[in-house]
C-alpha cells in the first residue's frame, strides 16, 4: 500500500473527506480517533496490508505518520505521488 | 406500471447497502452511518448491551446493521463485565434507560466455574443447575422489572481442548459443559416467548474458532470476538431485531432459467434441463431447489418471475428430478414484460408490501433493473454462482422469524385455499351471494393465553389496515390482556375452504363511560369478507355490557394505511373537531338497541373446526 492510499484509507476510517490528512497531524487531535478507529486500524493492517500491528504499537503512536510506520507503509517519494 | 409503482419511483430511495467485504465495512462505517441515519422512517429502539467482554465494536457493528434495516437504536452499554451486577443490583442508569431489548453479550469466557477433572455426571449436572440459576435469575430480572425482550448469547466453544477429542465425550470437559448449557438455554428459549437465543455457538463455527477470538483483541481490549466475528454477531443480532418488528421479509420471487435449473427450458427442452444428481451442476441447481422448498415448508412465500412463455416455464417443473413443484408457488408470472412491473403485480397478488419481496434472478441485468425501479424489493447480488445463492440469502438473514407457530407453516395451504376463493368469487352474480357461499365464522372474543405470541405478532407487522401502526411488545399484550381498563379483541374466520388463522384484533382503552380504539387491524388477505363488521359488532356489545356509552375512532395516516382512512366514517362515526395534528378522531354514541352490520358471518366466541382437509391458515405474510 502507498502512503497515498494509506492516507485515503484512515480519512475514510475518521470519517474525513478523502485528502484531508497529510500525516503530520497530532492522533488526539483528530476527533474521531478513539477505541474504535484504533480497532479498524489494526484489523485493516492485517486485513488489507498483511501486517500484523499490535495494541501496544498504535498506543505508542502520537502521528499519522507514526501509524504508517507501523502498518509499514512505503512512505518513499514515489509512493507519496501515486 | 400501477399507481404503486409509480408512487415508490417518486419517492423511495434504496437504502445504501453495507458492503459484504469486512475491510469495506470497517473502512466506510463513518460515512455509512450517516448515509443511512438520513433514510426516512426509521423505527426507533433502545437496546442495553450488557456484556462480559469489551463491547464498543459490538455496538458501532450492531448500529449499522440495525440502520440497514430501517432501525434506529439508541444504546446503553454496561461497563466492561458488569453485566450481572448491572442486573443484580439494578443500576439506576440502566433502569432508567428503560430498554426494549436486552443484548446479553456474554461467551465462554463468562461461565463462573466449569467441572474439575474426574467429575461424576451428577456432580458435573449439579453446576449446570448452579450455572443456570444464576442466568435465570438474572433474565427474570429483566423481565419482570424492565420489561425487555432479551437476546442472550449461548455459548462458543473454547478455541483450546486441553483433553483433546476427550473434550466431546467426558461430562467433566470444558466442552461438554459448554454444549449442556447450551441446551439449557434453548430449554428456557423454548419456553418463554420474549427470550431469544443469538447463537454464536454456531457463528463461531460458521466464521472457525480460529478467526472467531483474536488474541491480541482479547488481551488488550478485552474484545471476546475480532472484528470478523463482531461482523457477523452484529449481522445475526440485527436479524433478530428486524424479526422481533416484525420486519422479515415474507416472499421469495425466482427467475426460473439458470436459477432454479440449469439451461433455457424454451430453447433446451425440459428433458436437457440440467437438475438432479446425475450431472455436478445439475446437482447445484436441486440442492437449491431443496433449500428453496425447506424455507417455503416453514412458511416463506414463493412466487416465479421469469422471462418465458407460461406455458413451458410451468413445464420445468414437471423434470422428475424438480424437488419445486408447480403448486409451491403462490404466484406465477412468465411472460416477457419487463420484471417490475411483473413483480409490483405479484405484491398486489399476494397482497403484501413490495419491502416483503426478496428477488433472486442469476442475470446482473435483471437484478439491476429490479433494483433501480423498485429499491424496496430487497435484490441480493447472488453473482452467477448458484451454488452460492443460498449461502448468501443465508448470510444476509431476510427470512428470519423470532418464532414459528402453526399458521406460518401452513402458508401454502392457506394460498391454496385462497386461490380456489378468487375461482369460486368469479361464478356469482353478485358480490353477497359469493360472501354468503363461504358460509363464514367469525370467532371474536378477549385476548387469550393461547393467542398472546400471535396477536403480539400481527400488531407488530400490519401496516395497511391498521389505523394506528401502534406497536406493542409482548410484554404490553399480556398486560392489556389482564387490565380491566381495556378492551381486547382478537378474531379468527373460517370458511368452507378452510381456516383463515387468527386475522385481526382490537384493543380499545376504556375510560369512564367511554372507550377509545388504540388499536385496530386486520390482516388484508381478509380484506371485503365483512370481518371488520363482525369485529364493531362484537365491540359495540362489550360496551353495551358494560354500559360504556361512546366509542372513539383514533386514525393516524401512514404512508401504508391509506386504505382506513374512511373506515370509521364507514362504520358511522361522526369527526371530531379539533383533533391534533397527524391523527383524526372519530365518534360513535353506543346505542341501546344495536343492529348488527354483519350479514355473512356468524359469529361465535367458541372455538370452531375448520372444515376436514384443511389446516389452520396464516395472516402474518399477508399483514
Amino acid at each position: 500500500m502507498t502512503r497515498y492510499e494509506f492516507l485515503l484509507q484512515m480519512d475514510e476510517i475518521l470519517g474525513l473527506p478523502a485528502g484531508t490528512l497529510r500525516g503530520n497531524e497530532k492522533l488526539e487531535e483528530l476527533e474521531n480517533w478513539d477505541s474504535t478507529s484504533l480497532i479498524t486500524f489494526i484489523a485493516l493492517a492485517d486485513s488489507a496490508a498483511g501486517v500484523n500491528v499490535s495494541p501496544a504499537q498504535v498506543v505508542n503512536c502520537l502521528t499519522v505518520a507514526d501509524l504508517l510506520r507501523v502498518a509499514r507503509v512505503d512512505i518513499s517519494p514515489t509512493a507519496q505521488s501515486a | 406500471m400501477t399507481s404503486e409503482a409509480k408512487t415508490l419511483q417518486a419517492g423511495a430511495r434504496r437504502a445504501p447497502q453495507l458492503p459484504t467485504a469486512m475491510a469495506d465495512l470497517l473502512r466506510n462505517r463513518q460515512k455509512l452511518k450517516k448515509e443511512l441515519l438520513e433514510q426516512p422512517n426509521l423505527l426507533s429502539t433502545r437496546i442495553a448491551i450488557l456484556g462480559g467482554s469489551t463491547t464498543t465494536e459490538v455496538k458501532s457493528m450492531l448500529e449499522l446493521f440495525l440502520l440497514a434495516q430501517g432501525i434506529k437504536p439508541t444504546f446503553y452499554e454496561s461497563g466492561y463485565n458488569r453485566y450481572y451486577e448491572d442486573v443484580s443490583f439494578a443500576n439506576p442508569e440502566l433502569w432508567n434507560f428503560k430498554p426494549d431489548i436486552v443484548l446479553v453479550h456474554t461467551t465462554w469466557h463468562n461461565v463462573s466455574q466449569f467441572p474439575e477433572l474426574m467429575e461424576t455426571e451428577a456432580e458435573v449436572e449439579e453446576r449446570v443447575r448452579h450455572e443456570m440459576a444464576g442466568f435465570e435469575a438474572f433474565w427474570e430480572k429483566i423481565h419482570a422489572e424492565l420489561g425487555a425482550v432479551i437476546i442472550q448469547n449461548n455459548f462458543d466453544l473454547p478455541r483450546l481442548r486441553p483433553l483433546g477429542n476427550l473434550e466431546a465425550s467426558q461430562p467433566f470437559a470444558r466442552l461438554n459443559f459448554l454444549m449442556r448449557l447450551n441446551a439449557e438455554f434453548a430449554n428456557y428459549a423454548r419456553s418463554h416467548s420474549r427470550f431469544f437465543i443469538n447463537d454464536i455457538h454456531y457463528l463461531s463455527a460458521h466464521v472457525g474458532l480460529t478467526e472467531w477470538l483474536g488474541n491480541s483483541y482479547w488481551y488488550s481490549f478485552h474484545m471476546a470476538l475480532s472484528p470478523t466475528a463482531t461482523v457477523a454477531l452484529a449481522r445475526n443480532v440485527a436479524a433478530i431485531v428486524k424479526s422481533i418488528y416484525g420486519k422479515s421479509k415474507k416472499c421469495l420471487v425466482l427467475d426460473l432459467d439458470n436459477t432454479l435449473w440449469g439451461g433455457v427450458i424454451g430453447d433446451d427442452g425440459v428433458q436437457n434441463l440440467l437438475l438432479g444428481s446425475e450431472h455436478t451442476v445439475g446437482a447445484i441447481f436441486r440442492d437449491f431447489q431443496q433449500y428453496v422448498k425447506d424455507l417455503q415448508r416453514r412458511g416463506i412465500i414463493l412466487a416465479v418471475c421469469s422471462k418465458n412463455e407460461p406455458e413451458t416455464a410451468k413445464e420445468g417443473f414437471s423434470h422428475p428430478d424438480s424437488i419445486l413443484k408447480l403448486e409451491d408457488f403462490a404466484a406465477f408470472k412468465a411472460n416477457w414484460n419487463p420484471k417490475p412491473g411483473n413483480i409490483v403485480e405479484i405484491a398486489e397478488e399476494l397482497n403484501i408490501g413490495l419491502d416483503s419481496l426478496v428477488f433472486v434472478d442469476d442475470n446482473p441485468a435483471e437484478r439491476a433493473i429490479v433494483a433501480e425501479h423498485l429499491p424496496e424489493v430487497a435484490v441480493p447480488d447472488v453473482g452467477s454462482d448458484v451454488s452460492m445463492f443460498a449461502e448468501i440469502l443465508e448470510r444476509d438473514r431476510y427470512f428470519e422469524v423470532d418464532k414459528l407457530v402453526q399458521e406460518d407453516l401452513s402458508r401454502a395451504t392457506f394460498y391454496a385455499s385462497n386461490a380456489q376463493r378468487k375461482t369460486s368469487g368469479s361464478s356469482f352474480a353478485n358480490y353477497g351471494e359469493f360472501l354468503a357461499s363461504l358460509e363464514m365464522t367469525g370467532v371474536i372474543g378477549p385476548f387469550t393465553p393461547m393467542y398472546l405470541e400471535r396477536i403480539t405478532q400481527l400488531i407488530n407487522k400490519t401496516n395497511q389496515f391498521n389505523l394506528t401502526t401502534r406497536r406493542y411488545t409482548g410484554a404490553e399484550v399480556e398486560a392489556v390482556a389482564h387490565d380491566p381498563s381495556f378492551i381486547t379483541l382478537y378474531g379468527r374466520l373460517i370458511d368452507k375452504f378452510g381456516d383463515n388463522g387468527l386475522v385481526t384484533v382490537l384493543i380499545g382503552h376504556v375510560i369512564d363511560d367511554m372507550v377509545e380504539i388504540d388499536v385496530w387491524l386486520m390482516s388484508c388477505r381478509v380484506l371485503n369478507r365483512e370481518m371488520e363488521l363482525a369485529m364493531f359488532d362484537a365491540l359495540v356489545e362489550h360496551c353495551q355490557a358494560r354500559g360504556i356509552r361512546r366509542i372513539v375512532g383514533v386514525y393516524i395516516p401512514s404512508k401504508k394505511n391509506g386504505m382506513v382512512a374512511k373506515h370509521y366514517a364507514d362504520l358511522g362515526f361522526e369527526r371530531v373537531d379539533g383533533a391534533s395534528e397527524g391523527r383524526d378522531l372519530w365518534q360513535y354514541e353506543v346505542p341501546q338497541t344495536y343492529e348488527v352490520k354483519t350479514r355473512y358471518i356468524r359469529r361465535t366466541t367458541e372455538p370452531v373446526l375448520a372444515p376436514e382437509n384443511t389446516e389452520a391458515a396464516p395472516v402474518s405474510s399477508g399483514v
